[in-house]
């Protein structure tokens, strides 16, 4: 009961924070100079900025499990670069079907988290060493699958063109994301296998003790996330017109801080789904805002880093109380 | 005091928030009589972007009754691609692109031009023709210089076509890296006497080249020339081969040709020489105005800048 009470209250505060920031960046935004209305508030603006958050908050959701079960997956950038590669190879030299295509490259994305979650389970090596390791052989597998070239999906045939035209339009991109939310929140939320991730986070001891399948648990959640990079690496292939292997480097630490933003507490247990759909949005909105103002790259970085930080202390505040 | 703790955080937040937008930018508003010019830009954080960011500034500067904006599309095809789609929104009265992936720029420059932005993609092309004029110079052309160059050195120094070559490569999947090598190769293959000993990829990257070079080093007893795709690249093997007391054997050959600085390397005697890469910024002001003041104006499709040599004298 306490608990849940904690947990509303954290949510409000996170949509205080997100409603504050989209007041800002609509009285910020510059002005559309025919109309006079904030650039900002266009409808064709805020669906913009829905769109390019979409592959990094599709990785948050899985992201937030494991960091609720304590853990770090690093290697969610490189496993999306190298699924937007198996799909765009698939499409452009293969010659598959779009289904095939995206189904392979999601299922590839999948089994790179399986074997971050039985390395993780098994070895009982830090999840951080694991992954980071993955980070780097995963992000080498996609450069010599592709040969280091970029594919070209524009120009590669009609499913492939079909495919880009299909996978990159608005509604869709925005509402898988809604979907997909609304899916892993459930998941976290209605059934035992989210209570399990929460209580291994939280008390990893007790886990043991009470008998958790803690391992399998593992599993799923490098799982999840890993099929949730590979949809996202889809996504990019999809958007960019391209299945570059360079795609997505550095891209764990937007996940990582989306969910932080979230409110997701790193020492695993506390946090959820929707505090990193709103994370996401913060995240968002801040990008097209700065984006909009033509704010200079390196300046954004340093704000970037400013909100990080102070995202987490106002956590370590609610922790503390 | 339990909850005013974190208030206060937020008002942070939010201040911080509105010192950042409000004091790093200039507002965004154009004055009325002002006419909108947006470069996007693939990646400030290049020398060679640097200069053409500068040289634009510098002719656009000229017209007052210009606003000229860049937008630093910071090596990401995405992101590239929502600042286009920002630049739209503000309906610019010309945009030029620069674009950082083939594939990837063309769909949303379509519709810049379907928005009725007139636009000029800057010396990358795109997989469609959704431009209204696309400006650049030849990379395969500047790979052949160079491996004519590199032909003529070894002939001179060892009496015919033969020698030990080093290839540090930019990064791979990107067109100029891929187009810098072919042309180099399409001359070199002729003469089995010149052998690769070494091939790595330093990304463009001065810092990368110079581990590259260091495995190089190592690995060869004997190195006649390095290639490097772009200028940084050959000086950073430069340093390295220096600090092994291995500087004198080895020619070293860039491409860009920047005033300030393979140029500079090339007149110092560092470099034997660097190809250079129009800026493509001259020509695209020029078409640009044009486009601007005379709505009958039509451009050609293409417009192809020559390259030429750098050499020590």
């Amino acid at each position: 009961m306490k608990e849940c009470l904690r947990r509303h209250r954290d949510l409000v505060q996170s949509l205080a924070v997100l409603g504050l920031i989209f007041s800002l960046a609509a009285v910020c935004s510059p002005r559309d100079w025919r109309t006079g209305g904030p650039l900002f508030l266009q409808a064709d603006n805020l669906t913009n900025l829905l769109r390019v958050t979409t592959p990094v908050a599709v990785v948050a959701l899985g992201m937030t499990l494991v960091i609720l079960t304590g853990g770090i997956d690093l290697s969610v950038g490189s496993t999306l670069g190298l699924a937007a590669v198996v799909a765009a190879l698939a499409l452009a030299k293969w010659h598959w079907g779009g289904a095939a295509a995206i189904a392979t490259a999601i299922t590839v994305g999948g089994l790179v988290g399986l074997l971050n979650g039985a390395l993780v389970a098994l070895l009982r090596v830090p999840p951080f060493i694991i992954t980071l390791a993955s980070m780097i052989g995963i992000r080498g597998l996609a450069r010599s699958w592709c040969n280091n070239e970029n594919i070209g999906l524009r120009t590669a045939g009609d499913a492939a063109v079909r495919f880009v035209d299909t996978w990159s339009q608005k509604p869709f991109m925005i509402g898988l994301f809604a979907g997909l939310a609304l899916l892993v929140a459930a998941l976290l939320r209605g059934t035992v296998f989210g209570r399990y991730v929460r209580a291994l986070g939280d008390n990893p001891t007790a886990a043991v003790y009470a008998g958790l399948p803690i391992k399998r648990v593992q599993l799923a959640v490098y799982g999840l996330t890993g099929l949730l990079a590979g949809l996202a690496g889809v996504l990019t292939a999809a958007r960019t017109n391209t299945g570059n292997p360079n795609d997505g480097i550095a891209a764990e630490l937007d996940v990582i801080a989306v969910v932080v933003m979230g409110g997701t507490a790193l020492t695993g247990g506390r946090g959820g789904i929707a505090g990193t759909v709103i994370g996401a949005l913060i995240v968002g909105i801040l990008a097209n805002i700065l984006g909009l103002r033509n704010v200079d790259a390196n300046s954004q970085l340093m704000l970037k880093a400013g909100i990080i930080v102070l995202a987490v202390v106002l956590q370590q505040r609610r922790a503390a109380r | 005091m339990k909850t005013a703790m974190p208030r206060s955080l937020f008002l942070l937040v939010a201040v911080c928030l509105l010192a950042v937008l409000t004091g790093c930018d200039k507002p965004a508003a154009t004055a009325a009589h002002q006419r909108l010019v947006i470069f996007s830009q693939c990646n400030n954080a290049e020398p060679y972007r640097a200069a053409q960011n500068q040289r634009f500034g510098e002719l656009f500067g000229r017209h007052p009754e210009l606003k000229f904006v860049i937008y630093d599309g910071q090596a990401d095809a995405a992101k590239q691609i929502s600042q286009i789609e920002n630049a739209i929104l503000q309906k610019p009265d010309l945009l030029i692109v620069a674009p950082f992936e083939r594939n990837a720029l063309s769909d949303v420059m379509g519709r810049a031009m379907a928005a009725g932005i007139p636009t000029i993609c800057l010396e990358r092309d795109i997989v469609q023709p959704n431009f209204t004029t696309f400006i650049s110079s030849d990379n395969v052309a500047i790979g052949r210089l160079a491996g004519q160059f590199m032909v003529d050195l070894l002939t001179k120094k060892n009496g015919e076509a033969r020698g030990n070559l080093v290839e540090i490569t930019g990064m791979s999947g990107v067109q100029g890296a891929a187009d810098r090598h072919r042309g180099a190769f399409e001359v070199l293959a002729k003469y089995p006497g010149i052998k690769v000993v070494h091939q790595a990829t330093a990304n463009w990257m001065q810092a990368e080249a110079m581990p590259r070079m260091e495995e190089a080093l190592a690995a060869n007893p004997r190195i006649d020339l390095v290639y490097a795709h772009n200028d940084p690249m050959a000086y950073g093997a430069y340093l390295v081969a220096k600090e092994k007391g291995r500087a004198k054997d080895i020619a070293f050959i860039g491409v860009d040709g920047l005033a300030n600085e393979g140029a500079k390397y090339v007149a110092e005697g560092i470099l034997a020489a660097t190809f250079e890469y129009p800026l493509c910024v001259d020509k695209a002001v020029e078409i640009g105005i044009k486009l601007l003041e005379d709505k009958t104006f039509k451009p050609q499709p293409q417009y192809l800048l020559e390259s030429r040599a750098i050499t020590h004298p």
